[in-house]
């Protein structure tokens, strides 16, 4: 398992879009992704990144920092290809 | 319009694979509900193409066939007979137990149905009434100021205009069509005709067919020019009537003639009937209850005020209350009453009593919604304005009423023997301590009254917890729309998988996902789907029954999970994540359980306009990957 972490610059957050484009992303690839959020009172919320409403329900916004972790066969490609998609795109 | 519901039930009883297919079959206000063996012995293009059918969706195991209120029970009653399967829900076990009640039960209970819906607007007006006229004669001169007769005007409006809400209402029960009922409503009290709260100043007569034909004092085809101000019963007879007319015409006239014959017929013929035979009788009825109620009054040793103590909500119940003030004021100027209004202490012995009856169901009741009405109902009932306590609460129930008429009969009784008068006329119950002569002696006759129906219903009426109204539809307060008025356009069916149908959530124009002016949502990127370009809707009604997954924090974005796992997103115009929530009023929160039609979000276009977004609704099976054979669009429905 791989993970890292990522602080959010799109403006909207992970909304709708940014969302749809993300699970679609990691759709191409057989890994689980799973992003996690921390809330301030230290809670975590973590949710399937292929599972649309699920991220969307995290509710993360411009500047929040989420782990990214990557496990599965092909871990080392979507980490990679996840990565740059989340430092291009969000 | 003219509906075959034999046909119907027959088509559906094929179509679904007879009834070795079938479990159960049950409907609620809008929707036949079958469970069935198989699923695939379902026949459902053929079912939607039923007449009658307006749609079916497949959710919780039940196969849902939109028929219509006022229809599917109805169709209904075919569909068992022509299955030979019984009715077998407790619900039905009831209806059943409820058609087999005695005449005078159905009727209360009739009056019920009729009042409960109508009771927000006539407990704020009763409220508002009952204090205007305390303050109008606590404060000298207030009576004469603008403010006085604007919240005079704005308090009475729901009593002047009752017959107009009572007859919509009436409709809406009697399965009649709800404008029709207005109009009826209205035409009782149409300016025209000399104002009911005046009958006594005399009013004109129509005789339509001449003086050839006279019955006593009442002429054949005569009708007088008198409003129902204030009136209850004549409105809901003859709205029972007009519903009838209605019923019966849709069924024999040809659909073409349909919309031009059905509504004229129903109104001039339910107008004539109405004026010409049931506005007399009760006219007549009240002239003679109003010598009837001079007459008992006079009756000594108190014997004739307990008579009319119990005898009064009765009166109220027919509308005949306000004609008392003709009594009052003759008693003010009668030296046989020595100038003194013994009319008020029993009129306020009885409304008391109400009030009694009323508070003691608002306190023993354990149904928040019953408490809800009960409580505002009973503090009109204080200030001598009883509608609302009487036919909200006390007559359904019936014990309480009759608590209320003991307590009444009792307290009435106090009254003139101890020799309670008035020195006005216009206000009962608590604002009475204005105009009564000996104050002290009133707080007891009300003790007396309100306590003994107070006692009376609090150890008598217990409460049934499978009465109706704790199974009536869920309210939506926010837009006062219940769950069983299911929008149209929830018929129609906007996308189709094997996790089940989406039913369209908002009226409008459909368009498959690719066609959304919105790159992410044109490639499929969140699911497949449809867009609809929102007609002049503006609220998103629930597609099928699931749970609400997400709201997005803008509000403007909505995730449900149906009972196949279903990730359903529903997002309301393109880019509208900018508008920060403004202009978006989301009903339901994450986590909530949602029926079909039932309304989630209510958007506001004009501004969604403003802020230069298109507001088409995106409706995307966000996990469409994982269903087969997915179809959208609007031809589905074809």
């Amino acid at each position: 398992m791989k993970t890292f972490e990522y602080t959010i610059t799109d403006p909207v957050g992970i909304h709708a879009r940014p969302a749809g484009l993300l699970v679609k992303a990691v759709k191409e690839h057989a890994s689980k992704v799973t992003i996690t959020k921390k809330n301030p009172d230290g809670t975590e919320k973590s949710a399937d990144a292929k599972k649309l409403l699920a991220l969307m329900n995290l509710g993360i916004k411009q500047g929040d920092t989420v782990t990214v972790s990557v496990d599965g066969e092909d871990e080392d490609d979507t980490f990679e290809a996840i990565s740059r998609f989340m430092s291009e795109n969000l | 319009m003219a509906l075959d519901y034999r046909k119907c039930a027959e088509d559906i009883a094929k179509y679904v694979g007879g009834r070795e297919n079938l479990v159960s079959a049950a409907h609620c206000a809008t929707r036949l509900r079958l469970v069935v063996v198989d699923n695939n012995k379902i026949d459902v293009k053929a079912i939607e193409n039923t007449d009658g059918v307006k749609g079916t969706f497949n959710s919780n195991g039940q196969f849902q066939i939109i028929i219509g209120t006022g229809t599917v029970n109805k169709v209904y009653d075919e569909f068992l007979d022509i299955t030979g399967m019984s009715a077998a829900t407790k619900d039905d076990v009831k209806a059943a137990a409820a058609a087999k009640a005695p005449v005078w039960r159905r009727m209360l209970k009739t009056v019920g149905d009729v009042f409960v819906p109508i009771l927000p607007a006539i407990v704020a007006s009763g409220l508002m009434m009952g204090l205007v006229e305390a303050l109008g004669k606590a404060i000298p001169g207030f009576s004469g100021t603008a403010w006085y007769g604007f919240l005079d005007m704005a308090a009475n409006t729901a009593f002047a205009f009752l017959p107009v809400i009572v007859a919509i209402s009436s409709a809406r029960v009697f399965g009649g069509n709800i404008f029709l009922g207005a109009v009826i409503g209205l035409l009782m009290v149409h300016p025209n005709l000399t104002n009911g709260w005046n009958a006594a100043q005399g009013y004109d007569v129509w005789y339509m067919f001449g003086h050839g034909l006279k019955i006593g004092n009442y002429t054949f085809g005569q009708i007088n020019q008198l409003g129902y101000q204030g009136h209850v019963i004549p409105v809901i007879m003859a709205v029972w009537l007009m519903s009838q007319i209605e019923k019966w015409l849709h069924k024999h006239i040809p659909e073409i003639l349909d919309l031009f014959v059905v509504p004229l017929v129903t109104v001039l013929l339910t107008g004539l009937v109405t004026f010409m035979f049931i506005g007399p009788i009760f006219s007549t009825a009240e002239t003679y209850i109003l010598k009837f109620a001079e007459w008992l009054v006079t009756v000594g040793y108190g014997v004739g005020a307990a008579a009319m103590g119990a005898l009064y909500p009765f009166t109220v119940v027919m509308g005949l209350h306000h004609m008392y003030n003709v009594i009052e004021a003759g008693m003010l100027s009668s030296a046989e009453f020595n100038n003194l209004n013994i009319w008020m202490p029993i009129a306020s012995a009885a409304n008391f009593a109400q009030f009694g009856a009323c508070l003691a169901v608002g306190i023993k009741t354990k149904n928040a919604k019953r408490r809800s009405v009960a409580v505002p109902s009973s503090l009109s009932a204080s200030l001598g304005i009883t509608e609302p306590a009487i036919f909200g609460v006390n007559l359904r129930l019936l014990r309480p009423f009759v608590g209320g008429v003991i307590g009444g009969a009792v307290g009435a009784w106090f009254g003139s023997v101890m020799g309670l008068g008035a020195t006005a006329y216009g206000v009962t119950g608590i604002p009475g301590y204005l105009t009564i002569n000996h104050p002290l002696t009133y707080t007891i006759m009300l003790l007396i009254s309100g306590g003994i129906a107070f006692g009376i219903t609090f150890t008598s009426w217990r409460e049934d917890p499978d009465d109706d109204d704790n199974k009536k539809p869920v309210e939506n307060k926010s837009i006062g729309q219940s769950i069983a008025d299911v929008p149209v356009e929830l018929g129609k069916v906007c996308i189709k998988s094997s996790g089940g149908d989406v039913a369209q959530p908002i009226n409008g124009t459909v368009i498959p996902y690719t066609k959304i002016q919105d790159e992410t949502f044109a490639s499929g990127a969140l699911g497949q789907g449809v867009g609809i370009e929102p007609g002049d809707s503006e609220i998103v009604y629930a597609p099928f029954d699931g749970t609400i997954s997400s709201v997005a924090e803008s509000k403007h974005a909505i995730g449900i999970t149906g009972p196949n796992d279903q990730e359903l997103l529903i997002h309301v115009g393109i880019d509208t994540v900018e508008m920060n929530g403004d202009g978006f009023t989301p009903y339901v929160k994450e986590g909530d359980t949602v029926k079909t039609g039932q309304p989630i979000l209510r958007f506001d276009r004009e501004k969604i306009k403003a802020a230069g977004h298109p507001a088409t609704v995106v409706v995307l099976l966000t996990n469409s990957d994982d269903f087969d054979d997915v179809r959208y669009g609007s031809d589905l429905n074809k």
